[in-house]
């Protein structure tokens, strides 16, 4: 993998909210066809991260590539050239339909027979959007926002997919579920994603490869296989030895 | 009983030009969450292109509305980058766009007072205003009646473009949240200019019906003030609510004008909302629905 060229790379990347520096040289690369996570603690830089990528905040320094080629700063063109986000806290527009939310993730294509075969797809992955494809999207569950939330991003037909925090305030039994979605995604799409996450574990059973953030820097990279079974890794995010 | 129903096709008229005006002020709120003081000042552009397209280039009301309309439109986009993007990409205060609207709205009128001069002018008489027998029940004007048809046009319109087109997608989704309608590929810098567009154009419709109603003149744009009032009884940001809290106010002060006296209309317009703003400070049509986290 090492000698092909990423899809997504990130390097060096700076980002401040006035005084405070949120990220302090954030590199990361993303192949084509994996998932890539990023865990932390609260306030690592996580969600900092992907709004950067999304330019939705400012970059002090750095460079963010895609397929090599420097990624533009404004939002809409960062989503037209092929990068899509889950937000954090899910963002569905709560009084559009979960139909008229799909249309909206779609936005930048122009072709219609393309939108509506997308929208196969993500009905296909996700059934329970279909069924209730009329219904408000502030009226469904945290769990049903959520697969919302990721069908939306998938709409624009992404060459990534990000996802900040699928899992949170969810249910175990609901999180395994979408996390098993996810694997399908990846897999029946061949959707490149990089996640993050401060549900570590999770995480790191979903992704191939994984990257520690901690206030603002990569501390730890590797195999999430590897990572998962890392005795600092264990007793810093995973909550201490569990057998 | 000719007189209630007169006096009730009066004040649906009336209201329905308040309608066309709240709503796009409404609509401008909505996205960018701020009161747009010079939302006024579109309509007195609005009128005084139509004004002088009949007048100095001698076309007809068609030409001089159409010019009108889209003058206006383009005028509220104007004022829009002029005077609000560099204040939003700066700063999520939205009270420096209230301010700085309320400097436009004094830009743009005095840019009249001393073009133009302040004098009243009367469009020339190109808009029927003959009375007309509605259906035998009472006698109307045809201005009314016009005014009337004009106004549920141009708002169907707006209903058809929200509801089936994907800018107008797009602009309900912002009106939810502008930040995330952005990270859906949404150019926010054009979806704001097309609200403007839309906006400043329905002013413009509202300004040639009330130059007529009360003759032109810079400080007309005052009168968007009830059209405020209008959108906050009906729930501030709702386009529902802008339209039937426009339709209550024109019927309230017909009513009043009609029964009791002319003087106490506008008496009766600040009363309504006192009285909203303490029994349902969010309107009539206050934005309720949550998102869960
Ligand atoms: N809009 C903002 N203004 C100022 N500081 C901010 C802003 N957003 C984030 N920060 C700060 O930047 C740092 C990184 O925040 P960020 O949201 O990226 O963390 P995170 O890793 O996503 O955390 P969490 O797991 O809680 O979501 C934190 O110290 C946070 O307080
Ligand atoms: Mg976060």
């Amino acid at each position: 993998m090492e000698d092909k060229m990423p899809i997504l790379s990130v390097k060096n990347l700076f980002v401040n909210y006035g005084a405070i520096q949120a990220l302090k040289g954030v590199d990361l690369d993303v192949y084509a066809g994996e998932i890539v996570a990023v865990i932390g603690a609260n306030g690592a830089g996580k969600s900092t991260m992907m709004s950067a990528i999304m330019g939705d905040v400012p970059r002090a320094g750095g460079d963010i590539l895609l397929d090599g080629k420097p990624l533009p700063s404004k939002s809409f063109q960062v989503v037209t050239a092929g990068i899509s986000l889950s937000p954090e806290g899910r963002k569905v527009f709560a009084p559009l339909t979960v139909y008229e939310n799909l249309q909206m993730g779609a936005f930048p294509l122009k072709d219609r027979s393309l939108v509506a075969e997308q929208l196969k797809k993500v009905y296909h992955l996700f059934p329970r959007l279909e069924e209730r494809q009329g219904q408000y999207a502030g009226t469904l569950s945290g769990g049903e926002q959520q697969m919302l939330a990721i069908g939306r991003a998938l709409m624009a037909m992404p060459r990534v997919l990000l996802l900040d925090e699928p899992s949170l305030g969810l249910a175990p039994i609901i999180i395994s579920e979408i996390f098993k979605e996810l694997t399908e995604v990846n897999q029946l799409l061949g959707m490149t994603i990089l996640i993050v996450e401060q549900n570590a574990r999770k995480a790191l059973l979903l992704s191939n490869r994984a990257y520690v953030l901690q206030t603002g820097k990569i501390i730890m990279e590797g195999d999430s296989k590897e990572l998962l079974y890392n005795p600092e890794i264990e007793e810093a995010y995973l909550g201490g030895k569990k057998k | 009983m000719d007189m209630i129903i007169q006096q009730v096709i009066n004040g649906l008229s009336l209201g329905s030009v308040y309608a066309l005006i709240a709503v796009g002020y409404s609509l401008v709120y909505s996205i960018l969450l701020f009161s747009n003081f010079a939302h006024g000042g579109f309509l007195v552009i609005g009128g005084y292109i139509c004004y002088f397209v009949l007048k100095g280039a001698g076309m007809n009301i068609w030409t001089a509305s159409f010019a009108a309309l889209i003058g206006a439109g383009i005028s509220a986009v104007i004022v829009e980058r002029l005077a609000y993007k560099p204040i939003r990409e700066r700063t999520p205060v939205t009270l420096y766009m209230l301010i700085a609207s309320l400097g436009m709205s004094i830009v743009i009128e005095n840019i009249f007072v001393v073009t133009v001069g302040g004098r009243f002018r009367a469009l020339p008489p190109v808009i029927p205003t003959q009375p007309v027998n509605f259906f035998g029940l009472a006698t109307t004007s045809a201005f009314d009646l016009l005014s009337l048809v004009t106004a549920i046009v141009f708002l169907a319109g707006l209903q058809l473009f929200l509801s089936k087109t994907k800018w107008g997608l797009a602009i309900r989704a912002a009106s939810y949240n502008l930040r995330t309608a952005g990270l859906m590929g949404v150019n926010v810098n054009r979806l704001i200019s097309i609200v403007f567009f839309v906006a400043g154009l329905l002013a413009g419709v509202g300004g040639i019906f009330l130059s007529v109603r009360y003759t032109l003149y810079p400080q007309l744009g005052m009168i968007t003030t009830k059209a405020f009032v209008a959108a906050v009884i009906g729930g501030l940001g709702s386009l529902p609510g802008a339209v039937v809290g426009s339709l209550i106010l024109g019927l309230a002060e017909m009513l009043t004008a009609g029964f009791i006296s002319s003087q106490f209309r506008d008496l009766v317009v600040f009363g309504l909302l006192i009285v909203t703003l303490i029994v349902r400070p969010t309107g009539l049509f206050g934005k309720s629905v949550g998102e869960k986290v």
